[in-house]
Parts: structure tokens; C-alpha cells; sequence
């Protein structure tokens, strides 16, 4: 088990298994990602984010399409039969769930979940830190990650104005809770995934 | 490494040093982690002091809050540290962002310190500081922690310490950058959101205080300093020659005497506050220079008090 992804191929790459793992999590949740504020954009009773905030939550949508579509052509993929449980197992964990507390506006709690599930996203999982110190700048995989690490500060924070948004203020521990179980999901998630191509991370 | 728990959070510490002697809590600055003292340790240890350093909540190896952290919280995570593993005279010391906090456990359980080393700290947001910090907040957000470690590192530290790492500041950068993610360094940027002065209640702290200030320090200047001095009873303001907001960083053997020395002072009987100013030596175990009283502190250029500071050109 080491830190970081490697070691490196001999043409200094990370192996096509470590890349392949990877980016199938990150398109599987990312791409939930996307689903989710499509589904949340599409409502009308969603009304917190209407106005503004829907202008940021549209360019998310599209860097979360972005990173997807970055991801499939920057991955140096290989056959890997495991993915078939994976992908089961990421995709019903990504699916939406309710958030207890949040009375008064019914339509909130979707949209909570959702703003919960992106926030969570970009900021548990750090996919830049599994690269190895000195990994080369012209690997393509290497790059993605650290874009998406880079763009996960940005693209939040329609989300965290949201979250923490004066209207929510007495939903605010239902809200942590919410935001608590993602980020808790999705680091068990993202562990198991690093286990299991020899990879542990810090807690 | 131990940790404690603080409701349902765990904040991880750090012992260094006998049991018996007099203790040293050090409290990070905002984008800092405990590792960063381990010259600290060694040195206050080195002179019979036990050491305390820790990650506040949202930094380092201790929990990082999803959403919400505020500085109540870390004032109470200090407590709980003290109370849980300090006996003894305890001495606190905080850089910036810990300074704060330090500030406001001095005045809430000033009860429980033999004395107070606010370093780099302010008890106010002045507009320049409150604009600053902005800047700094959007960097972070739209630049990631390394755009934040680079906006910082220049602005805090001396030429003369990046001269001797330039080649290697990405290693350099890398231990924080590893450790502190950009959700939670935020959420500590955005406690400052509903920030209110602690300038009156300084007075509540009454215990010897040593603040300490850069001499460069453009980030959290002078005047900034000048108001602890002018409102904390028993305390004494020390320059730290050509040091900027890090000089924690950049001039350890310094500071670590600096604190030593306070520390012998106000347990031997011979610590002087009052309100006095002093210029620390250039090197660990030099000697203090008090501040003449003719010239004007505040001032980068030697002016005397009693010239008038303006004149009408003739």
C-alpha cells in the first residue's frame, strides 16, 4: 500500500488499472452530479435556486459534463470486469435521498440533497493528492486530475451560498447532517475504491 | 499522534518535553498545521518547558467541519485542550488567526495563564485588513490552496529565508497543501464574516502579555499591535527586527528564546509590562533595546513624538 498512485509505468505513467478505477468513480459521480442539478434546474418548485444562483448551478452543470467527457479522453483505459459491481454499487449510493428536518418548503429538500451531493464531491475527494510528487506534467491523466481538483473550489460555491444561505438558517443542523452523510459516503466510497489498487490514504 | 475529542469532533495533538515543567500551548495561524512547530518543540523542550501544539478544527489531522465553523468553537476546543492535559502554569501563544483565538481565551478563562504571547494579531478588522482578507478568500476559491500558499508565502516571509528554498519551494509548499483542503481553510476565512472587534474587552485580560509584531509586517501592520498594547493592563509590545507576519517561520531560534525568556520572566518576578515597547535582539540570547521614548513607534521613518506630523509646505 503506498500514499499515492504508482508506481509509475516505464514511460513514467500511472498504470492503466489505477487510471481506469479512478476515472470510472469520478465519471460515475461526477455524471450523478450532473443528473442531479438537471433534475433540480428542470423543477420549478426548486424556487431557492431560481433567480442567480441558477445561472451558477448552469455553468456547474456544464463543468460537471466537462469533467466527464475530460476524464473518458484523458484516461489510458483497460478492460476491468470489477466495475461491473462498482459501478453498480457508486450508482445506487448516488441516488437521491431524503433530508430529514427541512420543513415549511417541501421542494428544498431535493435541492438540499443535491447542493449536499456536489459539495460533498468536490471537496472529500481530492483526486490530485494521489499523484505522486514529481509525476510529469505532460501526462494527460495526471492533468485531469489536477484540473478537477483545481475547478472542485469554484464550482462549489453556488452550492455553499446555498447551503449557508440566511433562508436556510434554521435548517442549518439538518443541513450539516445532510452534507455530513454525503461527505461520509463518498469517503467510503472513494477509500474502498483506493484500496483496492493499493492506495491508502490518511484519515 | 493523541487526540481528543470535542463533542463529536477529534483534534489531534501534540506533547513535547518533561511533565513538570511549565507548559507551552501554541496555537497555528489560519493556513498553518502543528507540524510547522516542531522547531518549537525541540527548542522550548530543550529549556524544560512541555510543549502543546494542535491542529484547530478545520486544519491539519483534525476534523475538518463540512459547513460551519465558528471562532466560538475553536476557543472551545482550546479549553477542552487545556483543561484536559495542562497542569501547571500554562503560558499561550498564537500566531494570527491563533492569536485571535488566544486573545479570546484570555479574556473568557484568563484564570487558567501565567501569561500571553499574541503574535502577528489584531483585535479589529480595519478596512485594509477586512479587503485583504478577501482578496485572499477569492484567491483560495478560485486558485486552490497552492495559489494561496503562493499569494502568501512572499507577502509573510523574509527574502532571505525564500533565497534559501527558492529551488525547492514546491516541497516546501507540499506538506500543507497535503493537509489543509480548500473547503475547510474557507469555511476558517469565512468565520471572519460576522467578526466584532475585541478592542473593549482586551482590558479583562490581565495577566503579562507579550505581543509580538514583525517589523515588516505589512499584512497585520503596527497600529494593529498598538491597540493590544494600549488596552491589555500588563503588557509589553517587542519588535521582532526585519520579521514579517510569519516570523514564526522565518526566525524560529529567536522567537522560541523570546518566548522562553518572557516565560523566566514573569515566573522569576522580573517580567516589566506597562505598556513598554522594545526591540528584540537580531539573534537568540542578544539583548532587548527598549524603544526610545521620544520616537514614535508606529512610524517606518524615525519621527520624534512632540514634531508635529505635518506641515503646510512654504
Amino acid at each position: 500500500m503506498t500514499m499515492t498512485l504508482g508506481p509509475l509505468d516505464a514511460t513514467g505513467r500511472i498504470p492503466s488499472l489505477q487510471q481506469t478505477r479512478v476515472a470510472s468513480f469520478l465519471i460515475s459521480a461526477h455524471g450523478a452530479e450532473a443528473r442531479l442539478l438537471t433534475a433540480v434546474l428542470a423543477n420549478p418548485l426548486s424556487s431557492p435556486l431560481f433567480g442567480t444562483p441558477q445561472i451558477e448551478l448552469h455553468a456547474q452543470l456544464c463543468r460537471e459534463m466537462e469533467i466527464v467527457s475530460l476524464l473518458g479522453r484523458a484516461t489510458s483505459w483497460q478492460p476491468d470486469p470489477m466495475l461491473i459491481w462498482l459501478m453498480w454499487q457508486w450508482e445506487t449510493s448516488w441516488l437521491p435521498q431524503p433530508v430529514q428536518g427541512v420543513v415549511g418548503k417541501f421542494a428544498q429538500g431535493p435541492a438540499i440533497d443535491a447542493a449536499a451531493f456536489g459539495y460533498a464531491l468536490h471537496t472529500a475527494i481530492r483526486p490530485a493528492v494521489l499523484l505522486p510528487e514529481h509525476s510529469p506534467m505532460s501526462d494527460p491523466f495526471a492533468a485531469a486530475l489536477r484540473r478537477i481538483e483545481i475547478e472542485g473550489g469554484r464550482i462549489v460555491q453556488a452550492q455553499l451560498r446555498f447551503l449557508k444561505s440566511p433562508e436556510l438558517a434554521t435548517a442549518r443542523d439538518a443541513i450539516s447532517a445532510a452534507v455530513d452523510r454525503r461527505h461520509a459516503q463518498l469517503r467510503q466510497l472513494w477509500t474502498e475504491l483506493l484500496s483496492s489498487i493499493g492506495v491508502v490514504q490518511e484519515s | 499522534m493523541p487526540s481528543l475529542q470535542h463533542g463529536r469532533h477529534s483534534i489531534n495533538y501534540e506533547i513535547t518535553g518533561p511533565d513538570s515543567g511549565p507548559t507551552y500551548v501554541l496555537v497555528n495561524g489560519l493556513t498553518q498545521y502543528s507540524a510547522l512547530w516542531a522547531p518549537y518543540r525541540a527548542a522550548l523542550a530543550a529549556m524544560q518547558f512541555r510543549v502543546i501544539t494542535f491542529d484547530l478544527l478545520g486544519q491539519g489531522r483534525s476534523d475538518k467541519p463540512s459547513l460551519f465553523i465558528e471562532q466560538d468553537d475553536q476557543v472551545a476546543v482550546l479549553r477542552t485542550l487545556i483543561d484536559s492535559v495542562c497542569q501547571g502554569p500554562v503560558f499561550l501563544a498564537g500566531i494570527s488567526f491563533g492569536g485571535i483565538i488566544a486573545l479570546r481565551y484570555a479574556i473568557e478563562h484568563g484564570e487558567r495563564l501565567a501569561g500571553l504571547v499574541p503574535m502577528s494579531t489584531f483585535a479589529e478588522l480595519t478596512p485594509q485588513l477586512f479587503l485583504i482578507g478577501n482578496a485572499l478568500r477569492n484567491g483560495l476559491i478560485l486558485g486552490g490552496v497552492e495559489y494561496l500558499q503562493d499569494l502568501l508565502l512572499p507577502m509573510n516571509v523574509s527574502d532571505a529565508w525564500l533565497a534559501q528554498r527558492l529551488d525547492k519551494l514546491d516541497a516546501v509548499k507540499r506538506p500543507g497543501w497535503l493537509v489543509n483542503d480548500l473547503y475547510a481553510l474557507q469555511n476558517l476565512m469565512e468565520s471572519f464574516l460576522d467578526f466584532r472587534p475585541i478592542t473593549p474587552e482586551l482590558g479583562a485580560i490581565r495577566m503579562p502579555t507579550m505581543i509580538l509584531n514583525g517589523e515588516f509586517d505589512f499584512l497585520t501592520p503596527r497600529h494593529l499591535h498598538e491597540t493590544l498594547r494600549a488596552h491589555i493592563p500588563d503588557s509589553a509590545l517587542v519588535i521582532v527586527p526585519r520579521g514579517y507576519h510569519a516570523f514564526t517561520l522565518d526566525k524560529p531560534e529567536l522567537t522560541a528564546w523570546l518566548l522562553a525568556r518572557f516565560a523566566d520572566d514573569v515566573r522569576t518576578g522580573r517580567w516589566q509590562g506597562g505598556g513598554t515597547v522594545w526591540l528584540a535582539p537580531e539573534e537568540a540570547g542578544g539583548t532587548m533595546i527598549r524603544f526610545p521614548d521620544e520616537f514614535d513607534h508606529l512610524r517606518a521613518v524615525p519621527v520624534r513624538k512632540d514634531v508635529p506630523r505635518e506641515r503646510n509646505s512654504t
